[in-house]
């Protein structure tokens, strides 16, 4: 018996906590965001940028354990290997007591994947990881044509990247609710027909930013506002008539590293609901744009955000809950979960406009991202003109889909279609 | 590339029919867009046939050995016996597949899983006291053995089996218990197993004490 060194480890940040308790087969809480290039990947130079991508943000080197009260992660010797895509899109990553790395990198001729546990980061954390190892990639294979690019993410230390946040900015205290919550309602729900294995099907649609954003700001709304209003209203278009009853509510992470100083690769997200109830079966587009708009502005404030985090620290650090065995919270945190998933119906994710150096440019075709998803679920991103809007869902049916891409190819936008299976 | 004229939309890759309305599709540039997307994945296969066969075995076995004894009466109450032996094969059975990831965790568990079995089949034919005599400290020691020598050829990590190889040495203290309630006939299995435990734990405090504080912080962190 060798004496070992001391090891690395840290707690897990405030939304982390939920996801190792919460993951099924059916939605293994993993999303994927990829970069296609315009020549197929080279794998020796792909292994070799993710070693340099590595040791720049070493938080990825984590795996995941139990402990008597609390999840921990641990930092690891293990080496994340560049592999050729084999798996279904998002396959599960943490499977319980495997100790295992949290991501996993794969190609598939010009595209190089990220997959995520949404326990080591959120979106923004893993694009960060992503962006610095299509850099070194890039670099690798311009032959020294990109020594001295500067990478267009901003500059951080190696503890500001493992920062938790949560911890940072919010005490847990939050006082009485500070506006009229949403009373939680029962959501209507998508239903269909599910695949075998627990597969779902990814629907990528790949358009001009520049021309969705235009008929956006046609409407006078933001980007997200108008998908988000496109895919309420190609929900409420399969609405049966004994729906109508239940509102369409999507809920919408909201990025607070845009409000709050943080550069962490770590979790850093909070949400917002927005709920919208159809009156009768002749709501037209315009009007859906219009609700949508209108909540989106309502719900997003720095106060919500604010007392939202704070409402969500303060049951962390609750004594009480503090001192329950790790396998209750689990089960507890389960309970809770499937109770609360419906007064959703589905989720809309915008990971915003991605940027790269310029010179970088003809090299790289598009980004996109998606998560897997026990309903259907829509992510967005861009990267230059490119807008990839992902529709992923476990259901056979894809009328959903149909509407929502149809309503942009009605306006005369080209859309170029991918689809997983 | 391939064209959908109801969607509007272009479609990458090779497909039969359109991916969001399921209509036929025209082509549209026959030399861009053919290379497909994402892989092909073939369905997981079943592989859980052999279990499904052994749990029918294993419930048909226990159906015929109570009609049998219906057929045949006999004094003893074998078809129990049938019962509980397969009751002892599947609890070793789903330990063993459940925790194969972490060896250490295994041998607790199967350690555990055995005790309560002997104490179980002893209790029910009549009590002769061989599963505290012999049997529990020998499963002890052993276990203690075993998980040295996994560990040294595993080459485990300390904090993997540490917890394990603890929670084995307290185990093998428990015959202080029987002996100091007379509850063993044979008294020198019990006095060995207890011996090397102690010895076992010393060896853990004095080589690792550090290590375990370290865990320890880590584990019980609230």
């Amino acid at each position: 018996m060798k004496a070992q060194k001391y090891v690395e480890w840290s707690r897990l940040d405030n939304a982390s906590k939920i996801f190792p308790a919460t993951w099924t087969l059916k939605d293994p809480k993993v999303f994927r965001i990829a970069c296609e290039l315009t020549e197929a990947v080279k794998p020796e130079l792909l292994q070799k940028a993710l070693d340099q991508t590595i040791d720049d943000i070493p938080v990825y080197k984590s795996v995941l354990r139990r402990g008597m009260f609390w999840y921990y992660m641990e930092k690891s010797d293990m080496r994340p290997e560049a592999h050729m895509e084999s798996n279904t899109v998002c396959a599960p990553i943490y499977v319980g007591l495997r100790y295992n790395l949290l991501f996993r990198v794969s190609f598939f001729k010009n595209r190089i994947n990220l997959e995520v546990f949404h326990a080591l980061s959120d979106g923004a954390g893993a694009l960060r990881f992503l962006q610095t190892l299509v850099h070194y990639y890039i670099i690798l294979i311009g032959k020294g044509k990109f020594e001295n690019t500067a990478a267009a993410t901003d500059n951080a230390s190696v503890s500001g990247l493992m920062d938790d946040s949560f911890g940072k900015h919010f005490i847990g205290q939050c006082g009485k609710r500070n506006r009229a919550d949403v009373k939680d309602a029962k959501a209507y729900q998508i239903r269909g027909v599910r695949f075998d294995d627990n597969r779902m099907q990814l629907i990528e649609g790949s358009m001009s930013a520049k021309k969705v954003l235009d008929e956006a700001h046609k409407n006078d709304v933001t980007l997200t506002a108008y998908l988000a209003s496109l895919f309420v209203y190609a929900i409420g278009k399969e609405m049966r008539a004994r729906g109508r009853k239940y509102p369409v509510v999507l809920t919408v992470p909201v990025n607070l590293r845009q409000y709050y100083e943080s550069v962490t690769v770590r979790n850093f997200f909070g949400f917002i609901n927005i709920s919208y109830r159809f009156d009768s079966d002749t709501e037209d587009l315009t009007t859906v744009i219009q609700g949508i708009s209108e909540r989106f502005k309502k719900a997003l404030t720095v106060e919500q955000l604010d007392y939202q985090s704070n409402k969500y620290m303060s049951i962390e650090r609750n004594l009480f809950a503090r001192i329950v065995p790790l396998p209750i919270k689990d089960l507890v945190a389960r309970l809770v979960v499937s109770k609360s998933v419906r007064h959703t119906t589905s989720i809309i994710s915008n990971i915003g406009k991605i940027t790269m150096p310029l010179e970088f440019a003809p090299y790289i075709r598009q980004f996109s991202v998606c998560t897997s998803a026990p309903r259907p679920q829509m992510t967005l991103c861009s990267y230059g003109d490119r807008l990839v809007v992902s529709i992923s869902s476990p259901y056979r049916e894809t009328d959903i889909q149909r509407n929502f891409f149809r309503v942009l190819s009605d306006y005369g936008i080209d859309i170029e279609i991918s689809s997983s299976f | 590339m391939l064209y959908c004229p109801q969607c509007r939309i272009q479609i990458r890759g090779v497909k039969e029919r359109c991916v969001l309305c399921g209509n036929t599709l025209s082509m549209l540039d026959p030399d861009k867009g053919k290379e497909e997307v994402f892989p092909v994945i073939s369905p997981a296969y079943e592989r859980h046939l052999a279990i499904r066969i052994l749990v029918f075995i294993s419930f048909a076995a226990v159906v015929a050995s109570f009609a049998i004894r219906m057929i045949f009466p006999t004094d003893v109450n074998w078809p129990l016996f049938v019962v509980f032996g397969l009751v002892s094969m599947w609890l070793s059975l789903v330990v063993i597949v459940r925790k194969s990831h972490n060896i250490p965790k295994t041998i607790m568990w199967q350690v555990t899983v055995v005790t309560l079995l002997s104490i179980l089949w002893d209790w029910q034919t009549g009590w002769r006291g061989w599963s505290i005599n012999y049997l529990m400290p020998i499963i002890y020691v052993s276990a203690e053995l075993v998980m040295y020598i996994t560990a040294r050829i595993m080459k485990l990590s300390i904090r993997d089996y540490i917890t394990y190889a603890m929670l084995d040495g307290l185990f093998g203290i428990l015959p202080v218990i029987f002996i100091l309630f007379g509850w063993v006939q044979v008294l020198y299995p019990s006095v060995i197993c207890i011996a090397v435990s102690v010895i076992f734990l010393a060896g853990i405090f004095i080589f690792q004490g550090e290590d375990i504080k370290n865990e320890w912080n880590k584990r019980m962190h609230i």
